[in-house]
């Protein structure tokens, strides 16, 4: 059991690595080549329009000047104003917008990756050497090997493309629209972000279909990865499992294999699995940068993409912020996890 | 404690299980009802335009991008318009408009109303005028947010005063030519007075007067649905939604159009030019775009490109017949002087350089460089209107500049650091290209020709380093005789006829003294599905939806 003192340490814990996290990114833009003012400003700016906003933004300041301002901002969790990408618009709200939408993408391609994973590994485990455990053990090493940013076209050329089962991109067929809000006995709701469950609650089946056909493709390449190490995970841990003592017991008195396995052996051999899939779903946050370039899905990922390209330094370092928190928290609420499945694991 | 921890652990996977299992029924579930209706509500009535970017905001003062102006197009009104598919204005919430001397005076059109209702007067333009250009002004834009436009649409405005609810009269610094022109440009759409001073959100609200009103800005701009104004004042519109979406895929949008889930899309290239030529049902529209696409030779940086013989051999050298017909696949002309054909003043006796390696080879060995010399050819990467091809041109330019001993080394960037990169002079020679704002030839002599700043005794070039140097002027070229055409033809407001002269000699001398290799004008491309009707094609200023109908 997680005490009070190890979730506050933690979360102490986090100053330090997001300060890190900050400085990282900030010195990394502003050596980069490049300047904001001028791509602010366009094609036809003259040099003293391009000198103008360059003071406005404060990049004429000194560098520790800058520095010192933008930790300041960002310690009153003040992010900025985009430059470029959203001009005017506050990066909060822009990530505000974009962050339902890598989580919704990364919670389906997690649970793809359980279902099948699970099944997979215990079936390994249980027929360890058979052809059905080289088959998904090749299947398996294949996810885990296969990079998205090829996996995803190829998927589009297959399913998009050639057999045109699926779109190739976005979220939702183009004509639908959703209205800001939903009603929930007679109060308006504002929407959630995460588009499967905003169709469910305006009760707009064809919409909620048209999403869910959207998400398969980028979902399945997500979840076959995701599949690849859970499937592994489960395997080898279930197999760990069973050369224990207890099961030998659970044998010896004449228990069923079916029993043994499913009832002594997997819940013990989910522990390391758990673990597994809750770094994993931080890594998933950061394959979204990958899929949705590929799928073209406005989340953070293809934000942070877009906004690197045109050198919009308060959306990068907001999105890049946002990315070490959630990781870090995903990776705090699997330490806490773990000591509630086992408890002898003391934090 | 023993005890509680196990229960709290069994409790947590039992939760944990039914949560998987309610989701993955829920998942199941959900699916096959109301399939039937996934083709949507269909084209009647609705107007689908397709295109590869999304909206970045819908503030008209505070952009620069051709995209979203395709949008904002659609629910302002500007004072002066072009007219559809020409290079003509014509008066819009103007009814007339005279300019005499540095006065112009203009009777705006009475009982037009906002999409929220005001009724449309003098001091809305006022307001909207303060608002991109006065610091003063307690509604001002911002430093930091107001685009190049300002300068571009009001740079030459001394004041603007309201004669009366619809009368103005606008001084101008000095006598401009095309002032009128610049009024019809994007950012001078009118603003209701009440929104600006109420604080509206002009970034992802727009209310204007024009033909259609903004329904909903979806997905971060990617989705916008507008509805027609059924009070507007001018002819249309013909269809009740118009629906921009954002695909980004150039195949994908012309397969769109193909299976009728489309009716316009743009940024075809010549790929989907033929998929579409091959498909029954749509068609391709195109114009002779209002553009140039040009290498601009560094005269600051390259010696060599000081000598006017060295530069017209690199008009001679490089082939841009091969370029325009075979690497553009035949959806461009090339390209003699700076303008393109329907732009005034063009001058129709001058000839594109012919491809002639030996004549480029002799004119070299006369500047003394018959040995050829070394060089940076700078270029960007993702293909721009002007030069969808961006790379590939380069390879070419690059072979045939090393048919007559010229050494070129090319140098590859995306597009931002790019601008920053030949805007600041650093590359010796750059391929770029220019999208005209107002179809005005000063529009393409001007910014992109004169330094703006005066040349030292007997050069004909400065340094990009000079205080006041317009960097669009990417060649340093400085040639006093253009210099003074081009400045006394923007400020002839009285004989077109004039000033057209002038423009044409200004063109010639371009073309002889070659700061830049010309290289060509694009086409403007549509891909137009055939239950469209009344879609012109415009090189500026469009698209205009208000007088298409969709069958």
């Amino acid at each position: 059991m997680a005490s009070k003192w190890f979730v506050v340490k933690r979360l102490l814990l986090l100053v330090p690595v997001l300060l890190g996290v900050a400085t990282l990114v900030f010195a990394v833009l502003h050596i980069s080549p490049g300047d904001p003012a001028r791509v602010m400003a366009g094609q036809r700016a003259s040099q003293e329009q391009v000198e103008m906003v360059r003071q406005e933004i404060g990049l004429s300041d000194p560098i520790w000047v800058q520095y010192g301002r933008f930790l300041a901002d960002t310690a009153q969790l003040k992010l900025g104003e985009s430059y470029v990408l959203r001009p005017n618009q506050s990066v909060a709200s822009i990530l505000k917008n974009s962050i339902p939408t890598t989580i919704e993408l990364a919670v389906y391609g997690q649970l793809i990756g359980i279902l099948l994973g699970l099944p997979l590994g215990v079936i390994s485990a249980i027929k360890q050497d058979s052809i059905t455990d080289h088959i998904t053990r090749i299947g398996a090493l294949t996810g885990i090997s296969v990079p998205i940013f090829w996996s995803g076209p190829i998927v589009i050329i297959l399913f998009s493309v050639t057999l045109g089962i699926f779109p190739t991109n976005g979220r939702i067929a183009q004509q639908y629209f959703l209205s800001d809000t939903w009603l929930f006995f007679g109060h308006e709701l504002p929407r959630t972000g995460l588009i499967t469950l905003d169709t469910l609650l305006l009760a707009r089946y064809d919409a909620f279909v048209s999403a869910v056909r959207h998400l398969v493709l980028p979902a399945s390449v997500i979840g076959f990865y995701s599949m690849a190490l859970i499937s592994r995970m489960m395997r080898s841990s279930m197999l760990e499992v069973v050369r224990q003592d207890y099961i030998r017991t659970a044998r010896a008195k004449g228990q069923g294999e079916r029993i043994t396995f499913l009832k002594h052996g997997l819940k013990n051999a989910f522990i390391p699995v758990i673990t597994v899939i809750g770094i994993q779903f931080g890594t998933l946050l950061g394959g979204a940068v990958l899929t949705e370039t590929v799928f073209g899905i406005e989340g953070i990922g293809m934000i942070l993409v877009d906004a690197i390209d045109v050198g919009d330094y308060p959306v990068v370092q907001g999105t890049v912020l946002v990315f070490a928190l959630l990781f870090t928290l995903v990776n705090l609420g699997v330490d806490i996890t773990y000591s509630y499945l086992d408890p002898r694991i003391q934090q | 404690m023993e005890t509680d921890g196990t229960h709290s652990r069994r409790t947590f996977l039992k939760a944990a299980g039914a949560t998987m299992a309610t989701v993955s029924v829920a998942g199941c579930t959900g699916s096959p009802k109301d399939t039937s209706s996934g083709g949507g509500d269909g084209p009647s009535g609705t107007l689908m335009y397709s295109r590869g970017a999304r909206n970045s905001t819908l503030d008209i003062h505070v952009t620069t991008s051709g995209e979203d102006v395709k949008v904002t197009n659609q629910i302002y009104d500007k004072l002066i318009d072009f007219k559809p598919g020409q290079n003509q204005i014509t008066g819009s919430l103007a009814k007339e408009y005279t300019l005499d001397g540095t006065t112009a005076s203009l009777t705006l059109r009475e009982g037009v109303k906002f999409h929220n209702g005001d009724e449309f007067t003098a001091q809305d333009f006022e307001a909207t005028y303060r608002r991109l250009t006065d610091p003063e002004y307690k509604h001002y834009i911002g430093k930091k947010n107001v685009s190049a436009y300002s300068n571009i649409v009001f740079g030459q405005i001394k004041s603007v005063s309201v004669v009366g609810d619809y009368e103005l009269e606008i001084e101008l610094t000095k006598k401009f030519a095309p002032f009128f022109r610049n009024l019809a440009i994007f950012a001078g759409g009118v603003l209701p007075k009440s929104e600006i001073e109420s604080g509206t959100d002009f970034s992802t609200t727009a209310i204007g007067t024009g033909p259609f009103t903004l329904d909903q800005y979806e997905q971060n701009g990617r989705q916008i649905r507008l509805r027609a104004n059924e009070n507007y004042w001018n002819d249309g519109p013909e269809v009740s939604k118009v629906i921009f979406s954002t695909v980004g895929e150039n195949s994908t949008r012309v397969s769109q159009l193909i299976s009728g889930k489309t009716h316009i899309i743009d940024g075809i290239d010549p790929d989907g030019v033929s998929r579409i030529e091959n498909n029954d049902g749509v068609s391709v529209q195109q114009k002779v775009g209002l553009n140039v696409g040009y290498l601009a030779l560094n005269m600051e940086r390259m010696k060599p490109f000081r000598k006017k013989s060295v530069r017209k051999a690199m008009n001679y050298a490089i082939n841009t017949k091969v370029i325009v017909e075979e690497i553009f696949s035949g959806l461009a002309t090339q390209s003699s002087q700076p303008i393109p054909e329907s732009v005034m003043g063009y001058n129709e006796n001058i000839d594109p350089y012919p491809h002639d390696p030996q004549q480029a080879k002799t004119l070299l060995k006369e500047a003394g460089h018959g040995n050829g010399f070394n060089m940076e050819l700078a270029v960007f990467k993702n293909p721009r209107p002007y030069i969808p091809s961006p790379i590939q041109t380069a390879e070419q330019v690059k072979s045939d500049l090393s048919a007559v001993g010229i050494n070129a080394e090319i140098s590859q960037m995306s597009w931002e650091p790019y601008l920053e990169y030949t805007q600041t002079g650093k590359h010796d020679a750059c391929f770029l290209g220019w999208n005209t704002d107002n179809g005005d030839p000063d529009n393409f002599y001007y910014p992109l020709l004169h330094p703006a700043v005066e040349s030292p005794d007997g050069q004909d070039w400065v340094s990009f380093d000079t205080d006041g140097y317009q960097t669009t002027n990417a060649s340093g070229w400085a040639n006093q005789e253009f210099m003074s055409s081009v400045e006394e033809a923007r400020s002839i407001t009285g004989s077109v006829q004039e000033r057209e002269g002038l423009y044409r000699e200004a063109g010639k001398l371009a073309h002889d003294e070659a700061p830049w290799v010309f290289l060509d004008h694009t086409n403007v491309l549509r891909g137009v599905s055939n239950s469209v009707s009344d879609y012109n094609v415009s090189a500026v200023g469009g698209p205009f939806l208000r007088t298409v109908s969709v069958e």
